[in-house]
């Protein structure tokens, strides 16, 4: 390890190593930071990836981390009627259960193909500060504390990152952009389809948010919920005991592993670039807030984040206005969608049990072979007028 | 505040909400700094309930 690098990225996840990648290959020399002593784990994440970003980044799919192909959804409404959508049909996505603690290390391994250097066992504890500009970091490593140079920080460090803090771009998460989400990972369950994902919404099974089956082999699911933290009065772990005890399919399943994660759902913040500090991922909190998804905004984000700083780099250049190409491009790309999702997040937030119901009633009887989205949303106004004022903005 | 490390799934939503930048999260454990104020906020998101708040603990 050198004691000055061009970039440093703080955090190997699918944000940091994306960006780590590309950065190296832009010439960059590249320094990626993770704090785990293995790259992946613990799972903190459903892990269900939609293919358009694989296809987008030209990753092909492996079957080590890609263990399990899906092409429809259910969503099932608080009494339990159940509305399926067949992606294929609909909006030709399809996607893959991944299994993050291989998915994040090939990850890894492309990002050190392309010549970056990467520790693990290496917490960043704080930024390297001179005439108030930001140098470097301090980290603590296998082999004590020491201090990198760098001309470039990248920040994908997660939902609780510290450098965005230090940095001065974000605060402290609000309870009612926060959903706790836990997870198990379960065999000997039993769902309706391999490839369909299972959503299920309801206040009294996850009050603010909803509870998952993401098929990921025989028998085999990850099973969790969140919860947003301004309505949840229990532990999230309760409310996933509760599920499994409920549902035939999985209530004799076994449970094999326990994950955990925070999710940001108030969208991305307002700035992600200060200085030469670049945020990418959930650190920047570019996380679909309907879905709480995240990695295929985290990768988009960390592939423009290493071009433009390794453009820059190359250019002499790495002032916060040359750095903002990342935020534009991004917004360009992303900004639009994250909008939506956070507008449907909480137009959904806003609607009791009942009125998800009836919704419910009105789309299962809608044939998704031939109907739009835009469609779907305009069949349910006009069949839900006093729902209209709710749903006004979503058209 | 207290965490129980036995029961932490090292998730960082603690460290997420903390209004204080209180929180430390390594990889070998969780725990608050300094500026901890025991405001609670964190033990109200944890997933599995590690967090004790409280003074004196």
């Amino acid at each position: 390890m050198e004691r000055s690098y061009d970039v440093v990225v703080v955090g190997a996840g699918p944000a940091g190593s994306v960006a780590a990648q590309a950065a190296a290959s832009g010439g960059a020399s590249v320094l990626m930071l993770e704090r785990r002593r293995e790259i992946g784990v613990p799972v903190q994440c459903g892990e269900a990836l939609s293919e358009d970003v694989l296809k987008e980044m030209k990753l092909k799919p492996d079957p080590s981390w890609a263990v399990n192909p899906t092409n429809s959804v259910k969503i099932v409404s608080p009494s339990g009627i159940a509305v399926r959508i067949s992606e294929r049909r609909v909006t030709g996505k399809v996607g893959y259960i991944l299994n993050r603690k291989v998915f994040d290390k090939y990850l890894a391994i492309r990002a050190a193909e392309a010549g970056a250097d990467i520790r693990v066992g290496t917490y960043v504890y704080g930024l390297v500060v001179r005439d108030g500009r930001v140098c470097g970091v301090r980290a603590r490593g296998v082999d004590g504390d020491f201090e990198v140079e760098a001309k470039v920080v990248i920040a994908a460090d997660g939902v609780g990152s510290r450098v965005a803090r230090w940095a001065g771009m974000n605060t402290a998460i609000k309870l009612d952009d926060f959903e706790s989400g836990v997870q198990f990972q379960m065999v000997g369950v039993d769902f309706e389809s391999p490839s369909m994902l299972e959503f299920y919404l309801s206040s009294r099974i996850a009050p603010g948010g909803y509870a998952w089956v993401f098929p990921k082999g025989e028998h085999m699911a990850n099973v969790g919920l969140g919860v947003l933290g301004s309505r949840a009065e229990r532990r999230a772990i309760d409310y996933l005991r509760d599920f499994v005890a409920r549902m035939p399919g999985l209530a004799r399943g076994k449970v094999v592993e326990i994950n955990a994660g925070g999710i940001p759902v108030g969208g991305p913040l307002k700035q992600t670039v200060k200085g030469n500090v670049v945020l990418v991922g959930d650190a920047a909190r570019q996380v679909n807030a309907l879905t709480g998804g995240g990695i295929d905004s985290a990768m988009r984000a960390g592939q423009i984040a290493g071009e433009v700083v390794a453009d820059a780099i190359r250019e002499g250049d790495v002032s916060e206005k040359r750095l903002r190409e990342y935020e534009r491009r991004w917004r360009e790309k992303m900004g639009k969608s994250h909008e939506k999702y956070l507008k449907a997040k909480n137009v959904l937030l806003g609607l009791s049990d009942q009125e998800l119901d009836q919704l419910a009633e009105t789309l299962s009887r809608v044939d998704f072979e031939r109907i739009s989205l835009t469609d779907m949303l305009r069949a349910l106004i006009k069949s839900h007028p006093k729902l209209l004022w709710k749903l006004r903005g979503l058209v | 505040m207290k965490v129980d490390q036995n029961l932490c799934l090292r998730c960082g939503g603690c460290v997420g909400v903390c209004p204080f930048d209180a929180i430390e999260a390594t990889d070998g454990s969780v725990g608050p700094n300094q500026r901890c104020t025991d405001c609670g906020i964190c033990g109200k998101v944890c997933p599995v309930g590690a967090i004790r708040v409280g003074k004196k603990l």
